[in-house]
């Protein structure tokens, strides 16, 4: 039992007080009176995550790809603002100088740039092309990036033509070739850190062994991972890098974010000078108010559409398909939604690319005379509506996924004939019921493999297709004219065929593109070197602050 | 009989105290008075509400509290004010499901299992401590995921994890009766064990059981709003509180406060009001050594 | 029955409770719908490769294989491949688990403090306005959801008075920023490991000088020479120590608890930031809490203050403080204690929306993620420890109650 404090000696409680409060303010006066240190590096905040990890052959998510690019090097890269994506004067040389193709389209030979050295002082060679293509294609990993784009249905083996120059001989013809090379799925490894019959992945603690690249811009020096979850990558500048003068910053930290609400807020404190993926329209919109930040828009490649299920009544009818199309109101859902941060898509080849043509428009944006009168010749009418079931995904795979099938219920009984009936699943449950072909109408999304409308066609509208949407679509027509288009790569013939296949398209309506969201960048307004083009190529080493 | 008797002789110092004012009673007629205008307010909703909760775009896009929409407006153009009146439709009809759950499953098998006594006490009881012990939430979600969206589906994984609670509760008041004397004496001039249990046992349970419910009540929708915010609630077209704080999350960053504000004052009152008439019920059943 | 049966008896009743969550957990995973295969590939999905994957997961086995593999490898502390990323699941849960902790301990804090005291007070103007206020306090908060409180203090003290972050955890490599920045370098000098050494010292010595009171040592020459010497020591040992394993910049992830790492590390810079990240979330679980433990003091301490010891020592003239805190809540505190035990599982569900509310890197924002790809490990990981904690917290409360009140284990 305590005694009351004797007269002599301090109390108790003075003393205690007295300490804490000198800690207090030892700890405030050295925390508070000092400016925040300048740091060097660029600071890139993200809500994205590593999905697998960055070894080309398996990488398949837009991040990992982001990290191989920056990491890596390919023989070929995209042209930074090019305003398309694809064609010849896209094309920039990055480890071959040179390349050409052989009349019947089934050769291609590269150039490859002299003088390049490993981080480990080796010297680039084909050699180091053919181990890369070589090995991708070997490993076949369980939905890596070889399997997922088609490589191996595409190309039949990698010659070694001379110490530096290397030729491609495909199985079939395949005018987006370029826009493959160009893609992290052909970027060249480090044999010395990616071994033939294994894949590359994280390594606690050890950034060299994480990452199989190499030749790139950057050198990853630091990658934690706090429960499962990427925490912070650091990077620095390659001296070894063939093109000199980049990157143009020394150092690069990206921080990890767990939403759109941690990501706003921290580029609105200033803690971070980049902030890409994911913000929220809101965010978006109330930032380009703001002068402590400068918003950057840009042309984004991501694309949602609407798919019938034409095993189910009454979506094996193309006339149904047609007037529920015609009852879709794109421009409700990028203005509601996105507040208009998204823009109408016509055409399952996004704006701006080479071969879109508005198809859908012929049908329309809430046309409702159209479809009142194409479902009433079929019976239906404000009596008798025609029910849907229409799915989405809850988990937030793809963007405000409930808000857009709220919008789209909204227009489509605007039009008086259609009942809407919603349901959300979360991700894992909503692919399972893809595969068992269960659901009438859903609503999916598409982040391309390589900029091309083959891309945007080929794994949609071709009956192959099908063997992943599983919607049950096959029209040998449409087959045989995107095959053609994809074997050939003179752009006029391309285009011309992508024509009929997109008018062939509205009129099967299979799938009902709904909108192509645009790209946003938000970053300290003295912050340069920002492109959001086509290519979807987030280009870490021209970003640049002064 | 005696035992009807000395629940209504518990009672009567209560209701009296209720009528003279006592602080007990004070309490359940402010959560009870909380409660029913809640209730009626979710009823006469589609009267009461100046637009349709589910219209999208019946005005801007998350626009703050006006003349037109005195609560403001959320990202899809709905008004709030009629998303406030209608929206605790869901969370009532899943606290009253969830109870109902509860008393089915857990008042017979506490009454049989602890009744019996023996092993099936022994066991019964070690599952029901299993499933008490575990973080509540953890296991609505994992049933929640499992069965998916709706308000059925929110009851069962709520009463899953309430009902070890009603069980203890049962267990501990059949325990007591069991051994008490006026027991022995019916048992003593033959009456049968179901006799026992139904006109002995349960009518002293009802008290306790009552207590419980509400408690069950409040936290029911307290947990469903977690549900909800974790992404297991109910399919979004049906206006619901829960979803308008999970949506509106994500509008802070740029001010708009109205959002959540409103909708998540509503649980707070809902849950509130059953928890007062939990606490007046208790302390008037069991009044406590300070009275 | 003795200490030791009591004890040995509720360990003996603990392992079928567990065997029960791991086999429960291990169903409720596997009738999920949803299949984590399939999720790992989103178009071309060969029949082969399939099967590969699933035969690399050891999903092709049939149920009961799978059930005896996993419960061998739990009891052999080897949790498994997460299905999703294919590391190790013991590493991630272990590495979730110290965040989780962390809020844990500080949101128990804040409970407890604020309802003790909150309590105390209400119980001393029994039937005050004070008293009904308190009272009401403690049953609205309880009535708040956590997740619906967490945004509230994240709108207002983080996105309008911007004095508190909204979210996530400081991070490791945090660069130090403060008044002796150059200092804070080892090549710097012994000079700045010293000044980080001192509120170690200063630790060391208030414990000193506590203990000192307690055994009644008047605070006079023998008494002062002992607290400075002790400052004086474990100031210099610890600098010694710091010199020697200091790094700048980089946490030494000692326990995962940051608090304590940059305590550790010497780095009250850390510390503050630390702090300053895990105020809100706790903050935001503490209060929700409090209203059980400010229920509880308030009726035991009413219980007590009536008792005859408390009016004796008040007849013996010792001040009202001490009446109070140092004697009856004492005797009422047992319960609070129990009650902690208790509120052990509730903490660790509003642990979960807590950190989802503020993106705080534990244990049950790992669960709520591995919930949504469906990776079977992970979340059998995250729950089996979930469960291994509430279990270890009750029967180490329990044996403490047997200890402290005999009566109990009769």
């Amino acid at each position: 039992m305590k005694m009351k404090d004797s007269k002599k000696g301090l109390s108790t409680t003075v003393v205690i007080g007295a300490i804490v409060l000198v800690i207090i303010i030892v700890l405030a006066a050295w925390y508070l009176m000092a400016p925040k240190p300048k740091v060097k590096a660029l600071i890139m905040g993200t809500t994205d995550s590593v999905e697998t990890n960055i070894d080309p052959a398996e990488a398949y998510d837009f991040f990992g790809w982001e990290i191989i690019q920056a990491t890596g090097c390919g023989l070929v890269q995209i042209k930074e603002g090019t305003p398309y994506g694809a064609g010849a004067k896209d094309v920039m040389p990055s480890l071959a100088t040179k390349w050409s193709v052989s009349n019947d389209g089934l050769t291609w030979t590269f150039d490859l740039r002299e003088g390049v050295k490993f981080s480990d002082g080796t010297e680039f060679n084909a050699t180091h092309v053919k181990y890369s293509i070589d090995r991708g294609m070997s490993l076949a990993v369980p939905e890596g990036a070889f399997v997922g784009i088609g490589f191996s249905d595409i190309i039949d083996s990698v010659e070694v033509a001379s110490k530096y120059q290397v030729k491609f001989h495909l199985k079939i013809p395949f005018g987006p070739f370029l826009s493959l090379m160009a893609s992290p799925v052909a970027y060249i490894v480090n044999p010395k850190y990616a071994p033939f019959d294994k894949t590359v992945g994280y390594v606690e603690g050890d950034a060299r062994a994480s990452c199989p690249n190499d030749l790139g811009p950057y050198i990853l020096t630091n990658w934690t991972r706090v429960a499962g979850k990427d925490y912070e990558m650091r990077f620095k500048a390659n001296p070894n890098y063939w093109d000199k003068g980049l990157p143009k910053s020394e150092e690069l930290i990206i921080k990890f974010y767990a939403d759109a609400t941690a990501l706003a807020l921290a580029i609105d404190a200033g803690d971070i000078d980049v902030a890409f993926r994911q913000l929220k329209a809101s965010d978006i919109e109330n930032f380009k108010t703001k002068t402590n930040v400068k918003v950057w828009e840009g042309t984004g490649a991501f694309i949602q559409y609407m798919i019938f299920q034409q095993k189910i009544k009454p979506f094996d009818d193309p006339v149904v398909r047609r007037a529920v199309a015609a009852a879709l109101n794109r421009t409700a859902i990028c203005r509601t939604v996105f507040l208009g941060q998204a823009a109408n898509l016509y055409s399952m080849i996004p704006n701006g690319m080479m071969g879109h043509t508005d198809a859908y428009k012929k049908l329309g944006d809430a046309n409702y005379s159209f479809t009142r009168s194409a479902l009433g010749a079929l019976g239906y009418s404000e009596t008798n509506k025609l029910e849907i079931d229409l799915w989405y995904e809850t988990s937030g795979h793809y963007p405000q996924s409930a808000d857009q099938a709220a919008v789209i219920k909204s227009s489509l009984e605007a039009s008086g004939v259609i009942k809407v009936n919603l349901h959300g699943l979360d991700w894992p449950a909503y692919r399972v019921k893809r595969g068992e072909e269960s659901m009438p109408a859903y609503i999916y999304g598409w982040y391309p493999d390589y900029v091309d409308p083959d891309n945007y066609v080929y794994p949609f509208l071709h009956s192959s297709g099908s063997s992943w949407l599983h919607n049950n679509y096959a029209n040998s027509q449409m087959d045989k004219l995107i095959e053609d288009a994809r074997a050939t790569a003179d752009a006029a013939t391309r285009e011309s065929l992508y024509a009929q296949i997109q008018d062939l398209m509205v009129e099967d309506a299979p799938i009902v593109p709904l909108f192509q969201s645009s790209a946003w960048a938000v970053t300290k307004p003295d912050v340069t070197g920002v492109y959001l083009d086509i290519s979807q190529v987030w280009r870490l080493w021209l970003l640049e602050k002064r | 009989m005696p035992m009807k008797r000395s629940m209504i002789a518990r009672l009567l110092p209560g209701i009296a105290s209720l009528a003279r004012g006592g602080s007990a009673g004070k309490i359940v007629l402010i959560g009870s008075a909380i409660v029913f205008s809640i209730v009626l307010m979710t009823v006469l909703s589609p009267w009461i509400s100046p637009y349709d909760p589910s219209a999208i775009n019946v005005g801007p896009v998350i626009s703050p509290p006006s003349k037109r929409f005195p609560l403001g407006t959320n990202h899809l153009g709905q008004d709030m004010l009629s998303r406030v009146f209608s929206g605790g439709g869901v969370m009532l009809q899943v606290a009253v499901l969830s109870a109902f759950f509860c008393l089915i499953v857990g008042v017979p098998v506490g009454l049989l299992a602890s009744y019996s006594g023996g092993i099936a006490d022994k066991a019964v009881s070690l599952v029901m401590d299993s499933f008490y012990a575990f973080p509540g939430l953890v296991l609505a979600i994992a049933i929640a995921a499992m069965l998916g969206r709706g308000t059925v589906n929110m009851a069962l994984s709520i009463a899953v994890v309430y009902v070890p609670s009603y069980y203890r509760v049962v267990r501990s008041q059949v325990l007591t009766i069991r051994e008490l004397p006026y027991t022995e004496a019916a048992r003593a001039i033959g009456a049968r064990e179901r006799t026992i249990l139904l006109r002995y046992v349960l009518p002293n349970l009802v008290g306790s059981i009552v207590v419980v419910a509400t408690v069950n009540f409040a936290d029911a929708i307290l947990t469903a709003a977690g549900l909800t915010f974790v992404g297991l609630g109910v399919e979004k077209s049906i206006p619901d509180w829960g979803w308008d704080l999970t949506d509106g999350r994500g509008l802070l960053p740029s001010g708009a406060w109205w959002v959540i504000t409103f909708p998540g004052v509503m649980i707070v009152l809902l849950a509130l009001g059953f928890t007062l008439i939990g606490e007046g019920l208790s302390e008037l059943l069991n009044p406590r050594l300070e009275q | 029955m003795s200490l030791r049966s009591y004890v040995v008896t509720r360990l003996l009743l603990t392992i079928p409770m567990i065997l029960l969550l791991l086999s429960i957990v291990f169903i409720v995973v596997r009738v999920l719908p949803g299949d984590p295969v399939l999720l790992h590939f989103e178009k071309h999905a060969k029949p082969e490769d399939v099967e590969r994957l699933r035969q690399n997961l050891g999903l092709d086995k049939p149920l009961h294989v799978q059930y005896a593999r996993y419960l061998v490898g739990i009891i052999g502390g080897d949790f498994g491949k997460s299905m999703q990323d294919f590391s190790p699941v013991a590493q991630q849960i272990f590495s979730a688990f110290p965040a989780t902790l962390e809020l844990a301990i500080c949101a128990i804090v804040v409970a407890v403090v604020t309802g003790v005291l909150l309590g105390v007070r209400a119980s001393r103007f029994y039937g005050s306005l004070q008293d009904h206020s308190i009272r009401a306090f403690g049953v609205v908060m309880y009535a708040i959801p956590v997740f619906f409180l967490g945004m509230v203090f994240q709108m207002v003290f983080g996105i309008g008075l911007h004095w508190f972050p909204t979210g996530g955890r400081i991070y490791p490599t945090l660069e130090p920023r403060g008044l002796l920045l150059n200092m804070s370098r080892p090549e710097s000098g012994f000079l700045s490991t010293l000044l980080r050494s001192l509120p170690v010292g200063l630790v060391a010595a208030g414990i000193i000088y506590w203990l000192l009171r307690r055994r009644h040592v008047a605070f006079r020459a023998r008494g002062l020479a002992i607290c400075l010497s002790g400052f004086t020591i474990c100031w210099l040992i610890f600098a010694a120590l710091l010199w020697h394993y200091s790094g700048v910049g980089v946490f030494r992830l000692k326990t995962g608890l940051f608090t304590i790492d940059s305590i550790l590390e010497g780095s009250p810079v850390k510390l503050v930031e630390a702090l300053r990240y895990l105020f809100l979330p706790s903050l935001t679980l503490g209060l929700v809490l409090c209203g059980i433990f400010i229920r509880l003091t308030r009726s035991n301490m009413l219980e007590t203050l009536r008792l005859d010891f408390v009016s004796a020592a008040r007849a013996r003239g010792l001040k009202e403080n001490s009446v109070i805190y140092g004697y009856a809540l004492r005797n009422a505190f047992l319960p609070v204690l129990t009650m902690m035990g208790l509120q052990f599982a509730a903490l660790l569900g509003g642990a979960i929306l807590t950190e989802t509310t503020f993106s705080w890197p534990g244990l049950g924002r790992y669960l709520v993620d591995r919930i949504n790809f469906r990776d079977y490990t992970g979340i059998q990981g995250a729950v089996v420890l979930f469960g291994l904690m509430v279990a270890l917290v009750s029967l180490v409360v329990d044996v403490l109650y047997a200890y402290l009140d005999p009566r109990i284990r009769l």
